[in-house]
């Protein structure tokens, strides 16, 4: 029989058992256990060495505020570091391992640390910073020679390398009422809120609902709590409107009522059911959230009390009472006040021996004499525990008289063997999430904790959580928040009775026994009290501060048990009362949340793919498809053995020789219509619109407000009041924001209409000196000579049966068509011009072509249209209506966008027949150690089949100025350096012969 | 013109559309995932005053009658409509040539109609899990009192933007960018793997 | 954060897109007032409390929004259709100078 599980008692299922392994080490519990609680059933006391000084501990608490017992779990390849053994539900198969030891949990070596005390202390890391001077080190160099030890000695689980296969989701909730904390008072608050018929949520970070009435062994309405608790689940889960979350922490508390929690759905299980995610984040925009979190028991603060073996009272309490494991069989409490005298009635009534209450006030009441007596335990008023003894394990402890008022020990010391100690240091409200929602705590003198601030947000407390620590209180708080949350009125029907055992709720102020030894106040932090007088002895004053020199509460329990008990004596140090030393804010998260649960469908797939309607003929066609945005487009259709460079120099070849044709349906496409229509484009181009013809196409280009370049594109017009406007690719979701705001905001008396008609349309570009010839072997139902289809005109007729629309208009320089068609017809349309282009070696082309043909024509993009770039340094001046005012013309010609030295665009050719990179700079002395005074840079570069050499756009200080002078690349972080002639940007057919044809 | 002879319209669906039952079904499907391939989806826009022309010239045309207050809206199975913004609706047809038949309902002085029927891909959801695994997707309230039937929503999903119509107690219409609908449903029916799913 | 927006009601913040500060007054289209101008595209007022913005719902019905919202608590204290309430104090921008 393992060594603590008692004979009976405990809501585990000690039919089922559970086999799993701990640091290799074989291991059973039950159905029910938690890693925490079957580890110390088979009698392990040892859970995990600490950050710093690698001391041995063991089990602190028995819930989410564990800060020594942190394990990492290990599923496949995957590991999981840092998780909390109170918080593993065991399952068979579980592989758990310890943290932060090296060879073995039970033989640390860095338990040497604790010999080297002193040099650890408070703010050691930023010491090291500033020296000391040993040899020739100084300074950050001692520092860095430290770093290495430091960051292998100190530390928590090491992060996994593989990749893990789990899924994760996102879910989005809304209801009425959230109920966090499933305790006495969150059930009475969801089910008095259920009852008005408002859309409930109650989430719980443990596994079963019920919270403290699953192991105070108190009496709820004539039942066991725990079974009351159990019943009141019950009907819970039979409500429509009722949404239970078990293993679900709400973790964050946001504007708008809205909450983040994390619910750990199969962490539980062997194996997730198929499609069944990991974990899952729930946001949840509720109207009222009752706060019903409860609180943490806190330690106290003396020498020795991180030995294995020192536990909190109710955490003990709980083992017992839950799981049916005793922590000790000679017990030793040690208080500040009258709940752990409770718990030491439980451990007696569950089979320990209680050895003694030590309680630091001399003035004990009655009631608590009376449970003294009742537990068989000797009664130590106005005692303190001033050590502890024992290595891996607690062998005894040793008390001496104490004076509360003064802090002052007296007497004789005297031992006491004990295997387990007891500590309580009264109760922290949990106010996290209060804290995070707004205001700033409030600190209770009586109570000694920090209460919950006025709520900012649509919340309502209850319970334990309000420092209203009995069950009775919990209960009629919790009923009243619900009622109230779900705007019913408050109840006269008798409350349900509760038997418990008695208790003053609030404690003596004491937090710290002082006596020689290491005093921790922060476990997992490794933080003791004395480094906390350091801090201040070292200046430091304010609590934030404090905070970050000595790392108290950084920790990734967040200070959940040392917060207070830190800053009492931060306080004590400064001779001020705790209020005046104030509080840190509590921030999400409330416990760590994995990343997966926040990337969750995103896991794995970082962005939606845009997928143009021939998508599928250019993958079973050879094309090799990169990114753009979200876009996904053809780059190269390889041939078997082709370079990049080679496929697009044959690509853009072929199409001036015959003819190419490109997959244009990404381009930006926004129906504008409206009988104000051509006076709205008059406004948004800088160029006139409203003179266009219908059945014509215009070149177009757009300013911002403060008068630079922003987009451009042809913009066709298809009726009196219906215009076809395209955008370059990247900008069509800003381009069409651009116009809604202006219609919305500004202009709102204009009769126009914006819709994004992008994907309704297939677009394919065909062009080279046969295009028109294709076009007429393949379009029915119109001509397309240059009489009916002039340049920029528009025909509508059939491809292979589907109607068409034909644009006249040329990017590539040659004789060019774009041709459009329903989205679900242009695959069909496309096959047919390839079939078409067979006779007339039509070849396709990908975007690496595109771009080359643009760039030997000098036309600009997104690499030139780059928010510093004005229409003059494009030389697109030409198309700055005088007639009109235009978004941006005001704003223009203000000096600086005017001036001679800008940026302009030219043509560069590489004198030295070597390719140019983007981005690489221009200058006009070469000088490769020390590259300086840059005229400009490259933006867009490739071989030009056309000319027969590598040539770039750039943007070059005075432009036109330099054209037919000589530069130099400079591009040191690819190693390119060479002369370079500066040409006109327009490269290839200039006067556009080929295009007019 | 040519309507009588036109070939079928592609789905952006195709290669990852894969009729059966998929997932976590062993226990029954919970939701039916289907594109439901209207020949006619329209965009209709009202000027400022005309909203109340526009919904009576939509009555005319499709015999829908649109309820009034935002998002409100009307299936009745072939034909569907919806507000999806200030005097703007979406309407659909089964059949091809809805835009031709509205072409002269909506003149100038009420507002403007746009084709999109091949520029939307509408995906259809349903079954008792339907809500679930919509809220997976969109930060909107699935419920029936918060969006009743026939109702229409705009709202997105990352980067797809989406308009989603409640065409049943627990069945939905959601109307994605054609260029996005593949990524979508993939998506989708990842999601919808849990809970065990069917494509019809 | 949350944005009730007229049309669609209640939605997360991460379904609009800050449009800029709603005190701005655009000049008339033909002014010359470079200090008008300016003013428009650059001046802010960048207030503690509570402060006029343009919001676009872009993830939902497209409306772009006049928003106060306090800069301090993120409070949102009003929310309504831009279109309609757009301010043109160009006559007042023309009239300083």
């Amino acid at each position: 029989m393992s060594p603590r599980r008692a004979e009976t008692g405990g809501r585990i299922d000690r039919l089922r058992t559970i086999r799993f392994t701990f640091d290799d080490a074989p291991y059973t519990g039950h159905a029910g256990d938690t890693l925490a609680s079957a580890l110390l059933a088979n009698g392990v006391t040892l859970f995990g060495r600490s950050f710093k000084y690698h001391r041995p501990r063991g089990l602190l608490a028995a819930g989410v505020e564990e800060p020594n017992a942190l394990v990492t779990v290990l599923r496949g390849e995957v590991r999981e570091p840092n998780i909390a053994a109170t918080m593993v539900e065991i399952y068979d198969g579980l592989v758990a391992v310890s943290q932060n030891r090296t060879p073995s949990l039970a033989w640390d070596i860095g338990a040497i640390n604790q010999l080297g005390g002193k040099i650890l202390s408070a703010g050691f890391y930023y010491k090291t910073f500033m020296g000391p001077v040993i040899g020739p080190m100084k300074g950050t160099r001692f520092w860095m020679f430290c770093e290495h030890f430091i960051r292998r000695a100190a530390g928590l689980g090491k992060a996994g390398t593989a990749s893990d296969p789990s899924r994760y989701e996102r879910m989005n909730a809304f209801c009425d009422v959230l109920v966090v904390g499933s305790g006495p008072a969150g059930l009475m608050a969801a089910k008095a809120a259920a009852d008005q018929g408002a859309r409930v949520i109650l989430a719980d970070l443990e596994a079963h609902f019920g919270g403290s009435a699953n192991w105070s062994g108190e009496t709820i309405d004539g039942m066991p709590a725990a079974d009351w608790a159990q019943r009141a689940v019950k009907q819970l889960e039979g409500n429509d409107n009722v949404r239970l979350l078990p293993r679900t922490t709400v973790w964050g508390y946001y504007d708008g009522n809205t909450l983040a929690a994390l619910e750990r759905v199969t962490d539980h299980k062997e194996a997730p059911a198929k499609g069944e995610p990991r974990q899952r984040y729930w946001a949840i925009r509720a109207g009222t959230v009752v706060l019903a979190t409860g609180s943490f028991e806190r330690p106290l603060v003396f020498p020795g009390n991180d030995r294995p073996g020192v536990m909190l009272a109710h955490a003990a309490e709980r083992y017992a009472n839950e799981y049916g494991v005793l922590p000790g069989q000679r017990i030793a409490l040690f208080t500040n006040n009258d709940s752990a005298y409770r718990s030491a009635l439980a451990l007696k009534k569950a089979g320990a021996a209680i050895v003694a209450i030590v309680d630091v006030r001399s003035d004990v009441s009655n009631e608590m004499r009376k449970l003294t007596s009742e537990a068989e335990a000797e009664l130590l008023a106005g005692h303190a525990v001033i050590a502890t003894e024992g290595g891996k394990a607690l062998t005894g402890l040793k008390v001496q008289r104490f004076d509360f008022m003064s802090g002052a020990l007296s007497g004789d010391e005297r031992s006491i063997h004990a295997d387990c100690l007891l500590m309580s240091g009264g109760w922290s409200p949990t106010i996290h999430l209060a804290s995070q929602a707004g205001a700033k705590a409030e600190w209770d003198p009586a109570r000694q904790a920090f209460l919950p601030p006025k709520p900012t947000q649509r919340w309502i407390g209850a319970g334990a959580f309000t420092g209203s620590f009995s069950t009775a209180e919990a209960i009629a708080e919790g009923r009243a928040a619900g009622l109230q949350a779900a705007g019913g009125a408050a109840s006269p029907a008798p409350l349900t009775v509760v038997e418990a055992a008695p208790g003053d709720p609030d404690p003596a102020p004491i937090f710290e026994i002082k006596a020689k030894g290491k005093s921790f106040v922060d476990f997992q932090h490794d933080v003791t009290a004395e480094d906390v007088r350091l801090a201040h002895r070292e200046g430091f004053v304010s609590v934030e501060h404090l905070k970050r020199y000595t790392t108290l509460g950084m920790a990734t329990d967040q200070g959940k048990n040392s917060n207070v008990p830190g800053l009492a004596i931060m306080a004590e140090a400064l001779g001020k009362p705790i209020p005046e030393v104030g509080t840190t804010r509590f921030r999400p998260p409330y416990t760590a949340v994995s990343i997966g649960s926040l990337a969750a469908e995103r896991f794995g797939d970082l962005k939606p793919e845009r997928l143009t309607p021939m998508h599928d003929w250019h993958i079973a066609n050879g094309a090799r498809m990169y990114s753009a945005g979200l876009w996904y487009r053809p780059m190269i259709y390889g041939l078997a053995g082709e370079t990049v460079e080679q496929a697009y120099v044959r690509e853009a070849k072929a199409t001036r020789e015959s003819a190419g044709i490109v997959d244009v349906s990404t381009l930006g496409k926004i129906a504008v219509q409206g009988p104000d229509a051509a006076e709205f484009l008059d406004r948004v181009y800088t160029n006139m619109f409203s003179t266009l013809a219908v059945g014509k196409a215009r070149y177009g280009l757009m300013l911002r407000e403060d008068g630079l370049a922003f987009d451009d594109g042809t913009t066709w017009r298809l009726g009196e009041q219906e215009f076809l406007m395209t955008t370059t690719t990247a900008n069509a979701g800003k381009v069409m924001q651009h116009l809604e705001y202006f219609l919305d905001v500004i202009w709102p008396e204009l009769k126009v209409s914006v819709t994004s008609v992008t994907d309704e349309w297939a677009g394919a570009a065909i062009g080279g000196p046969k295009a028109r010839a294709i076009l007429a072997a393949c379009v029915t139902g119109t001509a397309v000579d240059n009489a009916t289809l002039p340049f920029m005109g528009i025909v509508h007729g059939q491809i292979a049966g589907v109607p068409v629309m034909i644009c006249r208009l040329s990017f590539s320089g040659e004789m060019a068509f774009e041709v459009y068609s329903g989205a679900g017809y242009g695959t069909h349309v496309w096959e047919a011009l390839i079939e078409a282009g067979k006779p007339f070696d039509l070849v396709t082309y990908g975007l690496e072509a595109l771009g080359t043909m643009r760039i030997e024509k000098g036309h600009v993009t997104g690499a030139e249209i780059d928010g510093r770039t004005t229409a003059r340094d494009l030389h697109l001046d030409w198309m700055l209506s005088k007639k009109k005012p235009f978004i941006g013309s005001a704003m223009m010609d203000r000096e600086g966008l005017v001036a001679n030295d800008r940026l302009q665009l030219v043509g560069l050719i590489a004198l030295d027949n070597r390719p140019l990179n983007g981005g690489g700079h221009i200058v006009e002395e070469l000088d490769e150690a020390n590259p300086h005074d840059s005229l400009g840079h490259i933006t867009a570069c490739c071989y030009s089949p056309a000319l027969g050499k590598y040539i770039a756009l750039a943007l070059v200080k005075g432009g036109k100025a330099r054209h037919g002078t000589r530069a130099f690349v400079s591009d040191p972080l690819r190693n390119r350096f060479g002369p370079i002639e500066i040409v006109s940007n327009h490269f290839y057919d200039p006067d556009g012969s080929r295009m007019h044809g | 013109m040519a309507d009588h002879q036109l070939p079928e319209r592609l789905s952006p669906l195709e290669p990852e559309y894969h009729p059966g039952s998929h997932g976590n079904f062993e226990h029954g499907v919970d939701v039916i995932l289907s594109e439901t391939r209207p020949g006619s989806i329209l965009q209709l826009a009202a000027w400022p005053s005309e909203e109340k022309r526009l919904i009576e010239a939509i009555r005319k045309v499709t015999g829908l009658a649109l309820p009034d207050g935002a998002g409100g809206g009307v299936s009745n199975g072939g034909r569907a409509a919806f507000g999806f913004a200030p005097g703007k609706f979406t309407v659909v047809d089964e059949a091809e040539g809805l835009a031709a038949a509205f072409a002269g309902a909506i003149t100038p002085a009420i507002g403007t109609l746009t084709d999109l029927s091949h520029g939307r891909t509408a995906i259809r959801i349903a079954g008792p899990k339907a809500e679930w695994v919509m809220a997976k997707f969109f930060a909107i309230d699935f419920a029936l009192p918060a969006f009743p039937l026939g109702a229409g929503r705009s709202t997105n999903h990352h980067d797809i933007f989406a308009q989603i119509q409640r065409s049943g107690a627990d069945q939905f219409d959601i109307y994605v960018f054609r260029s996005f609908a593949r990524s979508f449903w993939k998506a989708l029916c990842h999601a919808s793997e849990e809970v065990g799913y069917e494509v019809q | 954060m949350l944005i009730t927006c007229p049309y669609c009601g209640p939605r997360d913040v991460i379904e609009f897109t800050y449009q800029g500060d709603g005190n701005r007054e655009r000049p008339q289209p033909a002014s010359q007032n470079l200090d008008a101008w300016n003013a428009y595209v650059y001046d802010r007022l960048n207030p503690a409390g509570d402060h006029n913005e343009i919001w676009q719902h872009s993830g939902g019905c497209r409306s772009h929004l006049r928003v106060v919202r306090n800069t301090l608590t993120h409070e949102i204290r009003s929310t309504t259709f831009a279109r309609g309430g757009h301010k043109s104090a160009d006559n007042r921008a023309e009239g300083r100078s």
